[in-house]
């Protein structure tokens, strides 16, 4: 019976793993694209020497540099904190705004960590990541805004609505990002006589399908239908009318085969 | 850029000073003044809690003012209450608070409650389980500059700042500015304060509007930050400190208020413009008789 409800599960997990696989393929990395997109947007209406964007991983507890941009933001990519240290470990701790200069003369500040970035700034504005059900998720930062020394009230509270829309977009790439934790978390429950190795294993066999030679003209009608992103909308329009018709077809021709 | 709507708590405040228009208040109590307020008062007898990361004792702009120090640790899950805490403070923020509120009212008695730690996970239930201490405690005023998104905890910090309200506790707290609900600073039993620009610690405003009432300085402050340092800051955070030091100060002259009439006397004395005077109509700042 356990065992029946267990393959039940995985089905479904599966079909869902495929459908959020598809997507992923349909627009790309999805978190990454809009959290650069977010940065990039930052930098350039601040006119600031960078931006980045940190998030919130478990296991082992850091804040990870995921996204960075401007003249000055490269090196902080991949950089990683810990989430009880520094200005990014406050703002994320605490949930408050935060905006610093003299950041450098500041004795409490990382100098290391920020040479290792290739990049000592002057000032900083720090905003927390908040999600609606779970607190912070990161932190978005920007460093020396060109031409003035500080930053204003209402740069803060630009930088919380720039942070509002990278959370909204966090929540929904996670969705698809999570799906093989999900897998083991649920098999996990479900099946309490499997040790880690054996769900490890299930959960790759799930994934792994989704990328079978089996399954490649589906994937190859994904990558068809990613490549429309590109087309005018009368192109657009031609398409839709055309699988319109096909699926019309295939529903009329599932009927019949029932009726038979 | 002024198009965007923007989650503005301390937007009724900026530019407040040089626009009449903007939270003109008519309202005074005929002999409440600052000299009656706070004149000669210095936050003697006044236990100030801190509820942030720590404070560092030794640090010159503490005029060794800090009395106790405890800390709540989250071990298994469950806050547990840490007597007698020596790791000091672990971002410089509680410091910096701590830095304005003895500049204000320099002969309080701070006690140092430690809710950031190495436990992320438990960071709220600790929030709650330092507020609890301080309220138990009776500490007079409290400085809250954080706050938190927990929906769960919504019901727990509700009860929590009305029990400190009916107790005469005096919680000061630092608005969140993020488009989104942040406790306890939402809450009516509590002073919520969002910053303005004005480089002076003493001019403080009246928001008829809430849920953020009361405006302070807190754009490029100057403050105390770790390891004996300073720096200079912006944030809600620093604006909370400069109302919770101009409280300690009221309580200290007049220790029976309760936070419902310290709240009227700021309204009262906060620095906010008269209202245009029309020819012809009633003379402006008109008084209201006091008690």
């Amino acid at each position: 019976m356990a065992g029946k409800r267990q393959d039940a599960a995985l089905a479904a997990l599966v079909a869902a793993a495929r459908r959020s696989a598809a997507a992923r393929r349909l627009a790309g990395d999805v978190e990454e694209h809009l959290l650069q997109s977010i940065v990039d947007a930052t930098v350039s209406l601040f006119d600031a020497e960078a931006s980045s964007i940190a998030l919130f991983e478990p296991d082992p507890d850091r804040l990870v540099f995921r996204v960075a941009a401007g003249a000055q933001g490269a090196g902080a990519i991949g950089r990683s904190v810990k989430p009880t240290q520094g200005i990014a470990g406050f703002v994320y701790s605490t949930g408050q705004a935060l905006a610093l200069s003299d950041v450098a003369s500041d004795p409490r500040f990382d100098r290391k960590a920020a040479e290792r970035t290739g990049y000592v700034p002057r000032s900083i504005a720090a905003v927390p990541l908040l999600d609606e059900h779970h607190g912070s998720v990161g932190v978005l930062q920007v460093l020396d805004k060109r031409g003035e020394p500080t930053f204003s009230l209402r740069d803060m509270e630009l930088l919380a609505v720039f942070a509002g829309q990278a959370t909204v977009g966090i929540a929904a790439a996670r969705v698809q990002r999570d799906t093989a934790r999900l897998l083991a978390t649920v098999l996990s429950r479900i099946g309490p006589d499997l040790d880690e190795r054996q769900v490890a294993a299930l959960v790759s066999a799930a994934t792994r399908d989704l990328e079978s030679d089996a399954d490649a003209p589906f994937w190859a009608l994904v990558d068809q239908v990613a490549r429309l992103r590109a087309m005018s909308d009368a192109e657009l329009t031609l398409v839709s009318d055309l699988l319109e018709v096909i699926a019309r077809h295939a529903e009329g021709r599932s009927r019949r085969g029932r009726r038979a | 850029m002024s198009d965007l709507e923007l989650p503005a708590w301390s937007e009724p405040f900026v530019g407040a000073a040089g626009d009449p228009g903007r939270l003109a208040r008519r309202m005074r109590i005929r002999g409440i003044s600052r000299e009656w307020a706070w004149g000669g008062a210095t936050g003697a007898g006044v236990r100030v809690g801190i509820i942030d990361s720590g404070l560092e004792v030794d640090h010159p702009a503490l005029l060794g003012r800090v009395v106790q120090s405890v800390a709540v640790e989250v071990v298994d899950g469950e806050p547990t209450l840490v007597e007698n805490d020596t790791a000091g403070d672990l971002f410089g923020h509680g410091t910096a608070c701590g830095g304005i509120i003895v500049g204000l009212a320099p002969e309080v008695e701070l006690v140092s409650i430690r809710v950031l730690g190495a436990d992320l996970r438990g960071k709220g239930s600790a929030f709650v389980a330092g507020l609890e201490w301080a309220v138990e405690q009776g500490l007079r005023v409290c400085n809250l500059s954080l706050s938190s998104k927990s929906d769960a905890l919504y019901p727990v910090f509700h009860e929590l700042v009305d029990e400190a309200y009916f107790r005469g506790i005096c919680l000061v707290s630092a608005a969140n500015n993020v488009p989104a609900p942040s406790y306890p600073s939402l809450f009516s039993s509590v002073f919520s304060i969002a910053a303005h620009s004005e480089p002076d610690p003493e001019r403080f405003y009246y928001n008829p509007n809430p849920p953020v009432e009361f405006g302070a300085w807190g754009v490029d402050v100057p403050i105390a930050w770790r390891n004996g340092g300073s720096t200079v800051a912006t944030g809600n955070s620093f604006a909370a400190p400069h109302i919770a030091g101009i409280v300690a100060r009221i309580v200290s002259k007049h220790p029976d208020l309760t936070p419902f009439e310290v709240k009227a006397v700021l309204a009262a004395i906060a620095d906010n413009p008269r209202p245009r005077v029309r020819p012809g109509t009633r003379r402006a700042g008109a008084s209201v008789p006091a008690g």
